[in-house]
Parts: structure tokens; sequence; C-alpha cells
């Protein structure tokens, strides 16, 4: 099992009371599944995918990743977990536009130590890949939308997580686009990579082998 | 790692033009200031640092009290030296000097004669253990033992044995006021290193003898010249309390009756070696310069300091401003694994390369403003100084701090994003970080409006110092003082009549110094009323009559002396009343003085001001050529030229001929008493243009910082102004909209500023025995004219927000 999550509430304070975000979501993940998220827009799929990523806080609950119980941990300890493990896509691609394709990919490297001519073959292997080293110079702003996304899913995959996180990685993109990005999930799972990813489309659900519904920050039990 | 963050750095930097060049130039505006303030100081800082154990020298000086104040003498009565010798434990060395140089020195062997040499003491070879000199010839451990003996300079050897080898010059002979034979037995390097032992002739002493220094200096307890003046070095480990206990005791023991009568004292002090280049009551020995202050040092400190402040606001407040559009980068690289220290670095290291820019921009705007400001500064300072190793390590000291003051906050504020909320798209400016934004802003202005206040009232005491009636006539008159070796009064006649051939020449006076002067002449008298008794100081001018007409001095009563050289006062009015007499009439006839020494006063003439308008005016006597006999007091011709100056160079062309004809050995020096009441307030337009200086520059960088924030602010409220726009804002209505944010930031800076001014104004005030108001309408006019720069510069950038085609602005959102 790679991570667990028991009665997680989270709520924000407002006009001295508590709305909830998040309401006693119980999940398990095996490694090795591929599983998306539903539900309608502000039901707190982008919310949950946080709190599994700790990007986010909770209020309450337990959450164990490999083993560590995420709640105990300090701030430190928690970056460092999730930077060693988990890797982001995200909708609107996240890259960062002062640095070329080629830089953007070599960053998450940099921050793990690897050595320069490692990271140069970790980089050339990615590119190769995902064929795009004609673009390697390029900067964000010159890529097309699919493109960047392209960038993005090698950028989360290049430091060998065990679980990629995609918040609607598709969102942004054209159907085709969208495609093939949903194929090379599917590829990237069968190699072993654990993959959450939340969409709004029925068909790119349907490439997760588990489905969880949310509604209001609570999960929907019959799903599966 | 770092490549990438060189890589990131430079792009953002680049991305970011206007910022980042506004931070580079207000920061190296404050840096060059610094530089050329930190050269400044690190000079003066400097001076007689290298002498072994220098810690252990000091100069005796004196002080003496009394009831109208204390006054300082450089100098020692010469006893001091010999009882010091004789009865001091924990003293190593004593070591007396004369400062008197000879007028005439002579070189009879090649047929040449040097008048006036300077830099000259008569000292013993005490001097030189106390003192290292590098010896070329002659040996340190036995000159000057004996009379008639002099150590020169290599600079003096040059000069007074042109073209002969200084191994030849050791033995031979010069002749020192016509008589004096003396033999050169040494001959030293200077120092190079800065020092103000700028001696370049050493005498023995004892070529004096006792009799010479008892007519030169005087060789009683009773006697101080500023020219008798004494060194000594302590033993190691020698405290100083025991020596200045014996010093007091000397004094008591030596206490002159007369001075217990009037209740006046002396005290010896010792004065440390590195004292001496700053004690503005002593004095250096270099007359031509004046010395440096440590008041105006540090005030230049601050000066700098708070340039370098504002340089370092415009980082931080722009940094900060632009932290939105940072944090995505921010945000990606935290979920991507970096730590906070991390992103703490990278950014520091981004302000270390803008910090690093603009030092080096600075380096070159100093070299620059140095050449600028040369006038200004002792002949030392200049761009060489930054090659000494203290001072590279002081920049790149410099460097760092001012990288973390405006880099650590930013870096803070940018790094403490937490990456979920960055990528959701949620960090609005917050309103905490917003506020610092104000009152860093409003710390500027604050600054700004300080420097505008200052300079317009420094301006405005100027102003009324020079344009102050001083009480007697300044323009159309020169002085020329007649040589000071030349006392005759047959060549001051010749002279005269030289002068009064001139046509351009109205009147000619004989005299002492003018009215108003840097030097004065005054001595205790006595009054006796009946019972009452009256001592006071009294200044003595010295004039023939028609030095009154050429002063336009105003007599209230009586009249003058009847001729030069009779015993009679005439007082000014302030003496009159200090006698207790209310009618200038009721002063004529008493007498001043007792017995057979006691004079009468014939007239009462108006105050006027003897010096600048910065003290007080003192007692004074205009009086005739008293002791011709012995020491003529009439040594200055005073000239009425026409009033019409074209005129006056001709005048004065005409005057040096005569001056040639009668002094031919002699420099001819002229002065114009204009001139002179303008050197009384050289301090004062120094610091003048100096504020000037610092309030254009805070001004500069203050208002660059207000472009980039006013920049930044049209830039985030783009779409807002376009909406209203849309919704019918008239141009007018946005304008105000989006200056009113800054003005009033302008406004408070104006609330803390005139408190603040004020105080430290009304300080510098005090000075001035005379002063202009503090006017409420510099503190208004210094308002309107920030206000109007601050809203120049604001409406140069909200009228092109608000000008801008809505709908272009609303797309692009
Ligand atoms: N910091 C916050 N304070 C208050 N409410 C919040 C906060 N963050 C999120 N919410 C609310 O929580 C709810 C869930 O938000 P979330 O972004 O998880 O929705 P979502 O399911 O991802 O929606 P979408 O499909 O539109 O992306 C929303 O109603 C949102 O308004
Ligand atoms: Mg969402």
């Amino acid at each position: 099992m790679i991570l667990q999550l028991k009665n997680i509430f989270k709520w924000v304070q407002q006009g001295g009371q508590r709305v909830f975000l998040l309401k006693d979501i119980n999940l398990e993940v095996a490694e090795g599944e591929f599983i998306s998220i539903m539900g309608p827009s502000g039901s707190g799929k982008s919310t949950l995918l946080n709190v599994i990523g700790m990007l986010d806080d909770f209020n309450e609950g337990e959450y164990n990743f490999l083993n560590e119980s995420v709640h105990t941990l300090k701030e430190k300890h928690r970056a460092n977990l999730y930077k060693q493990y988990i890797g982001f896509v995200f909708q609107a691609y996240h890259l960062i536009d002062e640095l070329t394709v080629y830089e953007n990919l070599e960053m998450p490297l940099l921050y793990k130590k690897h050595s320069g001519s490692e990271r140069k073959a970790m980089v050339a292997d990615m590119l190769d890949r995902f064929n795009i080293v004609g673009k390697k110079d390029l900067f964000p702003a010159q890529l097309s939308g699919g493109q960047q996304q392209l960038v993005g899913v090698a950028r989360a995959l290049i430091a060998k997580p065990k679980l990629i996180l995609a918040d609607e990685p598709t969102g942004n993109l054209n159907s085709k686009q969208g495609q093939e990005i949903m194929a090379l999930f599917k590829e990237l799972n069968k190699e072993g990579v654990t993959i959450i990813q939340v969409t709004h489309s029925e068909k790119n659900a349907e490439y997760g082998k588990r489905i969880i519904h949310l509604l209001d920050g609570r999960q929907l039990k019959h799903a599966g | 790692m770092f490549k990438n963050y060189l890589k990131v750095a430079l792009r953002n930097i680049w991305k970011n033009k206007v910022f980042s060049l506004i931070n580079v130039i207000g920061l190296s505006i404050g840096l060059s200031a610094a530089l050329v303030i930190g050269a400044m100081i690190y000079y003066d800082f400097t001076f007689d640092k290298f002498h072994q154990e220098g810690d252990r020298i000091y100069r005796v000086t004196s002080e003496f009290t009394s009831a109208e104040g204390n006054f300082y003498n450089s100098g020692v009565c010469t006893p001091l030296a010999e009882a010091l010798k004789t009865a001091a434990t924990g003293i190593e060395m004593v070591s007396p000097f004369f400062t008197n140089a000879p007028y005439r020195v002579e070189n009879r062997e090649m047929d040449k004669v040097f008048m006036e040499p300077r830099n000259v003491i008569y000292t013993d070879g005490d001097y030189f253990k106390i003192f290292n000199y590098n010896w070329l010839f002659g040996d340190g451990k036995t000159v000057l033992s004996g009379p008639n003996e002099v150590v020169l300079s290599e600079n003096r050897v040059k000069k007074y044995f042109p073209g002969i080898a200084p191994n030849k010059v050791v033995g031979k002979m010069l002749v020192y006021n016509d008589t004096v034979p003396v033999k050169v037995t040494g001959i030293v390097k200077k120092f190079e290193d800065r020092s103000d032992l700028i001696f370049e002739e050493f005498i023995s002493i004892r070529t004096l003898g006792t009799e010479g220094i008892q007519q030169m200096i005087g060789d009683n307890w009773n006697s101080t010249s500023s020219a008798s003046q004494l060194f000594i070095k302590l033993e190691k480990n020698a405290a100083v309390v025991p020596i200045q206990k014996l010093l007091e005791d000397l004094a008591r023991e030596h206490r002159d009756k007369e001075d217990l009568v009037y209740n006046q004292g002396r005290i010896f002090h010792l004065q440390p070696l590195n004292d001496l280049h700053f004690n503005t009551d002593y004095g250096t020995f270099d007359y031509n310069r004046s010395q440096a202050s440590k008041p105006v040092l540090i005030s230049l400190a601050c000066v700098a300091l708070f340039l370098l402040l504002l340089g370092c606001i415009n980082f931080i407040n722009l940094n900060t401003a632009q932290a939105t559009q940072r944090a995505k980068e921010i945000g990606i690289r935290k979920t991507l694994g970096s730590s906070r220290k991390q992103l703490v670095f990278q950014f520091l290291g981004e302000t270390f390369l803008l910090t690093m820019a603009a030092t080096l921009v600075s380096l070159f705007l100093s070299s620059w403003l140095l050449r600028l400001f040369a006038d200004f500064m002792p002949e030392g300072i200049g761009f060489g100084l930054f090659g000494s190793p203290v001072l590279i390590v002081g920049i790149i000291m410099l460097l760092l701090a001012l990288t973390f003051l405006s880099g650590f906050y930013p870096a803070l504020v940018l790094s403490y994003f937490k990456p979920v909320s960055v990528l959701k798209n949620q960090i609005l400016p917050g309103n905490d970080k917003g506020s610092l934004r104000k009152y860093l802003t409003v710390f500027q202005f604050m600054i700004a409006q300080v420097f505008i206040i200052a300079t317009l009232l420094v301006g405005k005491q100027i102003h009324f110092l020079m344009t102050q009636d001083m009480g007697f006539k300044t323009s159309a008159i020169a002085y020329v003082q007649t040589p000071y070796n030349e006392r005759s009064m047959d060549q001051k006649l010749r002279f005269e009549a030289g002068l009064k051939a001139i046509p351009e020449i109205q009147t000619v006076a004989l005299g002492g110094n003018p009215p108003a002067s840097r030097s004065t002449n005054s001595r205790g008298v006595i009054y006796r009323d009946g019972e009452k008794e009256i001592y006071s100081e009294l200044q003595l001018l010295f004039g023939n009559s028609e030095y009154q007409k050429v002063y336009r001095l105003k007599l209230l009563a009586g009249r003058l002396p009847l001729n030069d050289t009779i015993h009679e006062y005439v007082i000014n009015s302030t003496f009159m009343k200090n006698l207790g007499f209310k009618e200038p009439q009721e002063a004529i006839g008493k007498r001043l003085g007792e017995g057979k020494s006691s004079y009468a006063i014939v007239g009462v003439m108006a105050d006027f001001y003897q010096r600048s308008l910065r003290t007080n005016i003192k007692p004074m006597a205009l009086i005739g050529d008293w002791s011709r006999d012995q020491y003529s007091q009439f040594d200055t011709f005073h000239m009425v030229l026409g009033d019409d100056a074209s005129t006056w160079a001709a005048a004065m062309e005409s005057i040096e001929k005569v001056w040639k004809s009668v002094y031919p050995e002699y420099d001819f020096d002229p002065r114009f008493m204009d001139d002179t009441v303008k050197r009384f307030y050289e301090q004062e337009r120094k610091t003048s243009v100096l504020l000037q200086w610092a309030t254009g520059l805070a001004i500069l960088i203050s208002c660059m910082g207000l472009l980039g924030l006013v920049i930044h602010t049209t830039e985030r409220r783009t779409k807002e102004i376009g909406i209203r726009k849309v919704l019918g804002a008239s141009l007018v209505q946005l304008n105000l909209l989006l200056c009113k944010e800054f003005l009033i930031l302008v406004g408070i800076a104006f609330a803390i500023a005139v408190p603040l001014a004020w105080w430290g104004l009304n300080n510098w005030l005090q000075d001035f025995a005379y002063k202009t108001d503090l006017s409420w309408w510099i503190f208004l006019l210094s308002g309107i004219v920030m206000l109007l720069i601050a809203l120049a510069i604001i409406s140069v950038r909200t009228m092109v927000a608000a000008n801008a085609n809505p709908i272009k602005s609303l797309k692009t959102e």
C-alpha cells in the first residue's frame, strides 16, 4: 500500500462557521493503481489531491504515506517525502516561463543533487521518450498547450516518482491532445507508476481502474 | 544548480528591465555617495597610525579657564619640559619643539636665498627617538644634540642644494636670519604614510640658546605660546593618570597670583597622538588646511547611510511588489522539491547580482564624484585610495550587507508562499506586505522632505549672513599686509606715498587687521568706578585716522585719537554698555587701566561684527600704534577703490608695481574685504552645496522608487481602470483615484518630516549668534515642492494607464 487516508476532514472558518471542504474521506491506494477522481465543480477534488500531495493541510484524520504518518511529520520532512516520491501534473502546466524546455526538465533533478552528467543523461532520455528533442531550447511560451503539458508530464516523471498526481491534466487541451496524454498515463501505469488523476471527462476517467466520486467534499460510497 | 539560478536571475532581471534599472541606479547612487564619503572618512582616520608605539605618544597642551569661558592653546610654557624631565616617572621621552620658523634661509656657498620657509621646527634629538624617521644620512641617535645643527628632509635638500648629491650635502652650511650659521647633520625622508607631522626642517633647539628662547617664546611659567609645543612618550605600560596628576600639581604650583585674583586657571592636557588630527581646540601644524572635523564626517556618514537606505528601500519595495509575478515560479519550484532555504538563497543571489552591478556602476560614478568635489576635499583623497586593502574589504562587506539588507526581506516574503495557494492563483497581495511597503515609502519621502527643508533653511541662513550689514563698509575695499619681517616705518611711508599717487584709490589707511578678520588681538583691561571694578577682555583694532574713514566706522560720541601713537581709546558701544554707561557721552573722558598705564576713552563708535555672525559682538577698542618703537601694529594698508569694479584690475596692477618697488623680495598678496567676509562662511557654503547634492540624490532615488511602485500599481489595476472607464469614469477621476494612494503617503511623510526637520535645524541654528527665522513658509514651500515632484512622477504614469483603451486591457486579462 502506498497511501492511506482515514477520516480526513478539512474545513475553513467563514463568518464564524465551519465550511467543510472535505468530509470524512477514507481512501486506500495500493501501489500500481490508477485512480480517477470525479465530481462537479467545487466538490473538493483539487483540495483532496493537494492533501494527498501534501501541498495542503487537513484538520482532522490520519494520513499514512509509505508507512510514515504524514499528519505527525514536520513541514520539512513532509517536503522531503513528496520531493522524493510524488510528481505533479497541473491543468495549467505550470512550467517556469524564464526557463527553456531543457532547463524546466532539469530543475527537479537540481533539487535532488544529481551530478551534471547524470542530469544530462536523464533529461536526454525524457526528451527522447516524449519526442520533444527538437523543442528543447524553446521557452514555454513558444509551445502549444499540448506540447507544454507533455513537458509538464515529462517533468513530473523525470525524478522517477512512485506516485503521479494530475489535476485535470487534459483540461486545457483539445480531445486529441488529451487522448495522447491519457495513453501516456496508461503506459506509465503499466510500468508500475501509481497515478491519481482528477478529471471531468467520463471518457478519461475510464482510463483509471477505480473511480472515486466526490460531492460537497464527501465521498460517494457505491463507486468502484 | 548555480547555473540554473543564474540563468533565471539574469532572465528575470532582463524581463523586468525597468525595475532592475531603478534598483541598480538607486543603489549605485547611494553606493557612490558611500564610497566617496567612506574614502574621506578612511583618509582622515588613517593619520599618524603608523608610528611604532604611537599609543604611548602624547602632545601636552594647555587649557585656560576663566569666567568668560575656556581658551585652548596647543603650546605649553617652556619650563614644563624640563620639569617633566626631572620629576616624572613613567615618561620615557620628553621632546619640546618650537614652531616659529626663521624668516630667511641662505645657502651662501651657492648664493641662494629662501624667504619664509615653512614647516620648520626647533627641536632636540628626542624628537627623532619618539618618531621614527627613515634616515638617508646621519644618525637618529646622536643628531641635534649640539647647537647649530639642522636635519633636512629630502625635498628641502633638493630645494636648498639643487644639483648636489644628498651625501655631499651633509656637512654643508646654511645661514638662518642672516646671522646664524647651521650645519646640515642629517637627511631624512618625509613620512610616506599620512601624517600631520609635516615638518621638513629640524634645527637643534640649542641653536637658539637660552636667551633666544627667552626672546622668542618667553621662559617663565606664565607665558604660553602656541609655538612652544611638547611631545612626550610614556614608558611601556605606564598609566596616564599619575602623569595627569603630576601635570595638575605643576600647574597649581606655578599658578600666577593674578590668576588667583580673577579666578582663572590652567590645565595641562595629554593629547593622544590620534586626537591630533581632529581636535580643533588645538589644531595641527598645517595652517593652510582646514582641520578634519569629526562632526562633519559623522554627518556625512549619515548622509551616505540615508542614501544607501533609500536605495535598499527601493529594492525591497519593488521586489515585494513584484512578488505576485514571481509567485508561480516559487510554487512550481516548491512542488518540485525546493526548500525554503534554497529559495531564499536564490533570491538573495539575484539581489547580489544587482548589487554587484550597482557596485561596478558606483565605482565609476565615485571616481567622477571625487574629481567633481576635488575642491571640497583634502588633496590626498582620490580614487587611488580604493586600492587599499581596508577599503577593498570594506566595499566587499558593504556589498554583502546591502545584499542582505535589501534582499532578505523580499526573499523571506517570496519563499513563504505556499505552493498550493500559489498554484491556485490565490495569492492576493497580502495586506501586511502592502503596508510595510507603505511604511518604507513614507520613510523615503520623509528623508527626502527633511533634506529639502534643510537645504532651503541653510540657504536662507547663508543668504541672511551674507546680506546682513556688517556695520562697516565692505565693498570696494582692498587691503594688503606688508611683509612680517620688514617692519621699518620708512618703507611703509614710501609704500603709502606710492598708493596715494594711484588715481583709482580714493582713500588709503594704515592699520592692523580689518574690522572683521579671523585673527584677533586682545588684552585684559580693568575699569575702576569708585569701589566697583570691572575686568574685561578687550579686542583691539589698530588704525590711523583714515582707517575709520575707509571702513566708515560710525562715531557715536567724542572724537578719534589725536595722532597715530597717542594712547587713547575709541571703544565700541558693546564695551560701553559693559562698563555700565547708558549714553555714549557718559563714557567720554573715563579712564581704562590702573596707575601709569591708565588711558582715556576719547570716543565711542557704533557696534559692528568683528567676525562672522556666528559669534557675538565683543568689547572692542580702536587704538593707534601705541608701541610703534618696539613693535609696530600698523602693518596693513587699507584702500578704498572706486565703486566701478571694472577699474579694479588696473588699480591692482598699479598697486603691485608700487609693492615691487618697495618690497621686491616678497610676493604681493592683496585681499578684498568682500572676499574675507565670504570666507567666514566657507563652512556654511560647503554644508549648503553638500546638502543640495544630498537632497537632489535623495529625491531622485525616492522618486525612482515611487515611479516603480506607480508602474506596478497601474499594471495591477489595468483591469479595474478599464472597467471604470467603460462605466464612464473621466480621465481626471481616474487620475485622482490612482494618485490618491501615493499622495497620502507623501502627505504622511511630510507630517513626520516637519517636526524632525524643525528640531534638527533649530539645533543647527544655535551655533549662530545671529540667525534667520525658521519661517513657516520654508516648510510649506518644501512640502509643495515635494508634492509637485511626486505628482509629476505619478501622473506621467497614470495618464498613460488612464488613457489606455479599456477594451484592450479587458481582453488581455
Ligand atoms: N481557502 C479556501 N477558503 C474557502 N473556501 C475554499 C478554499 N479553498 C477551496 N475552497 C472551496 O472549497 C470548494 C472545493 O474547491 P476545489 O478547488 O477543491 O473544487 P474542485 O472540485 O477542484 O472544482 P473544479 O472542478 O472547479 O476544479 C470550493 O467550493 C471552494 O470554493
Ligand atoms: Mg479543481
